[in-house]
């Protein structure tokens, strides 16, 4: 089979992408091949302008075009709560929710001593200095459920409190709009264990 | 749930037997070698896609050969056909349910319920708190996700803690001690639960070993399970002895790098009329309390799950005298559908049986019926 390098080459380069396939990146790169010139080119400036004109916040560590990101830019958002989170993606899925208007605070990761991840290798120092120049009254702990996270919450947890700011930690239960009989066993065991007085 | 029918091709020493089971008694009886575990051990292969016997899917093709197959017919409401596959040349298994392919084990995994005793389960009376804790895990687990999921996370936690205790032993650096402080609280949040819902079931289950034991023994023999946790008996306030445990052991953990206090280190002590039956149990009594501990199993998950279990004996009469052989046997019929494997047509004699029970005979993997 021979095909045509220039075509192979984009292919191949697709299909580094995660959850791309080379039937997929195939199909991309025809795709692409059959698009106009104009098309091709705003995809290409798209994904150059992110490399370009992107980098992390100074501030929370968030994705951000200047030095300080929007939202700590913003003045309209609430300065007093600063919501923790492990990775930009996080952000970006409490940001949708429009349900939080405070600041954030990206941490790179969590606490792993079985792959040697510590606390100088994550963004606890800078948040530590955030909460005692800023007039911060709460930190809210947004980790992942899971061992690594819960214990990074305790950590946390526990350097914060003596500074004097309320810490809280997201809930965790079911799935709104979703049916009982679809969560699995241990979602709904939890839920029972934590439920709230009406 | 009932098994009424396998094929076993290359099974062990089978080249190929096909057995029609009984829904009652299924006395399996041959000499030594002669491949009646075997039989066992395909029904608890079909049941949970895994071996018994820590021995590895290549070992169970049968010599020379280069693939094995067991077929089970399970009927409940509906009829469930299950199959297992090995090659070895691919040393690749292939599990299917009714004919389509199942590819995550999981979904399998308490589909078919299974209790299994064996001569192994001595461990269980008179091996370490790990062999008992192992048992008693096994049976939650079955029960509950919510169990299998904290143990899980607590297991994970403890490693955390180990490879932090380890960092700390190494390099004398204080300041991983405000970690090793997060760490320990989650290993007394997670561990915790585990520390209550094994108290929780360790009450339940006693009623099931004290009813088991009553109808094989006699009533003058009374057993218990008591739970032991945290270096003490249970008592209601676990969270904050845990807490005081761990920083007194805190110098000894990071002395030896490892995780000294928590309910992996639980025990179950198991006693007939108050006295310890590790210490002073004779032979017969230990024997009675496996197979006591393996009926309350069995009628504890089948309350639990609503759903009966496959029951298979492997060589329980062996070491037991024939009044209790008779009482064991009685006590079968309140199961239902059991497979029990025997060497010596002498040991049945003295049983009682019903005419629906059903006698097979092993012999040089060959089945005939008797």
């Amino acid at each position: 089979m021979q095909i045509a390098q220039p075509l192979q080459l984009a292919i191949e380069e697709l299909s580094k992408l995660p959850s791309i396939g080379t039937k997929t990146a195939q199909r991309l790169a025809l795709f692409l091949l059959k698009s106009d010139i104009d098309k091709v080119n705003s995809l290409t400036s798209a994904i150059t302008n992110l490399k370009e004109k992107l980098r992390f916040c100074s501030i929370c560590f968030n994705i951000s075009e200047e030095d300080v990101c929007e939202v700590c830019l913003n003045h309209k958002r609430d300065r007093s709560i600063i919501c923790v989170v492990e990775e930009a993606s996080d952000v970006i899925a409490i940001e949708k929710t429009n349900e939080f208007s405070g600041l954030y605070h990206v941490l790179g990761g969590v606490l792993s001593p079985l792959s040697g991840v510590d606390p100088n290798s994550l963004k606890i120092k800078e948040l530590l200095k955030r909460l005692e120049s800023e007039e911060v009254k709460e930190v809210i702990l947004a980790l992942n459920p899971d061992t690594e996270g819960e214990a990074t919450s305790l950590y946390l947890a526990k350097l914060i409190k003596p500074i004097g700011v309320q810490v809280t930690r997201i809930a965790r239960g079911l799935p709104i709009g979703g049916n009982l009989e679809f969560a699995d066993e241990a979602t709904i065991g939890r839920a029972v264990i934590n439920r709230i007085n009406l | 749930m009932r098994l009424n029918y396998i094929k076993l091709n290359n099974f062990r020493i089978h080249k190929s037997s096909e057995i029609n089971f009984s829904g009652h008694l299924n006395y399996i009886i041959g000499g030594n070698g002669q491949g009646k575990t075997t039989i066992l051990e395909a029904v608890y292969y079909l049941c949970t896609t895994k071996n018994y016997s820590s021995s590895p899917d290549s070992e169970i093709v049968r010599f020379t050969e280069k693939e094995f197959e067991a077929t089970g017919l399970f009927s409940d409401l509906t009829e469930n056909k299950v199959r297992v596959y090995y090659s070895s040349e691919q040393n690749k298994k292939y599990y299917f349910q009714n004919d389509k392919q199942i590819y995550r084990a999981a979904s399998i995994i308490g589909l078919f319920p299974v209790v299994i005793l064996t001569p192994g389960d001595h461990s269980i009376t008179q091996g370490s708190p790990g062999d008992r804790r192992k048992f008693i895990d096994s049976i939650i687990s079955q029960a509950s996700d919510t169990y299998l999921n904290y143990l899980l996370d607590y297991n994970k936690t403890l490693r955390h803690r180990a490879s932090l205790l380890n960092q700390i032993k190494e390099t004398g650096n204080r300041s991983l001690f405000g970690q090793l402080d997060a760490w320990s609280e989650k290993l007394i949040i997670t561990g915790s639960e585990l520390i209550s819902a094994r108290e929780k079931f360790a009450v339940g289950f006693n009623g099931y070993v004290s009813e088991s034991y009553k109808i094989i023994m006699d009533e003058s023999e009374i057993p218990q399970i008591e739970y032991y946790t945290l270096e003490g008996k249970y008592d209601g306030d676990y969270k904050e002895r845990f807490r005081k445990l761990l920083e007194s052991k805190r110098n000894e953990e990071i002395r030896r790098g490892a995780n000294l206090a928590g309910p992996h280190r639980d025990d179950f002590i198991f006693g007939i009329n108050g006295k310890n039956l590790k210490t002073y149990g004779s032979q017969g009594q230990h024997k009675t309390f496996q197979v006591a501990l393996r009926f309350a199993q069995f009628f504890y998950l089948k309350e639990k799950k609503g759903k009966t279990p496959v029951f298979l004996l492997d060589d329980v009469f062996g070491e037991l005298d024939s009044k209790r052989s008779v009482r064991i046997s009685e006590y079968l019929k309140l199961v239902g559908q059991a497979f029990i494997t025997m060497t010596d047509f002498s040991d049945i004699s003295n049983l009682t049986r019903e005419e629906d029970d059903l006698i097979i005979k092993v012999a040089n993997g060959a089945v005939s019926y008797g």
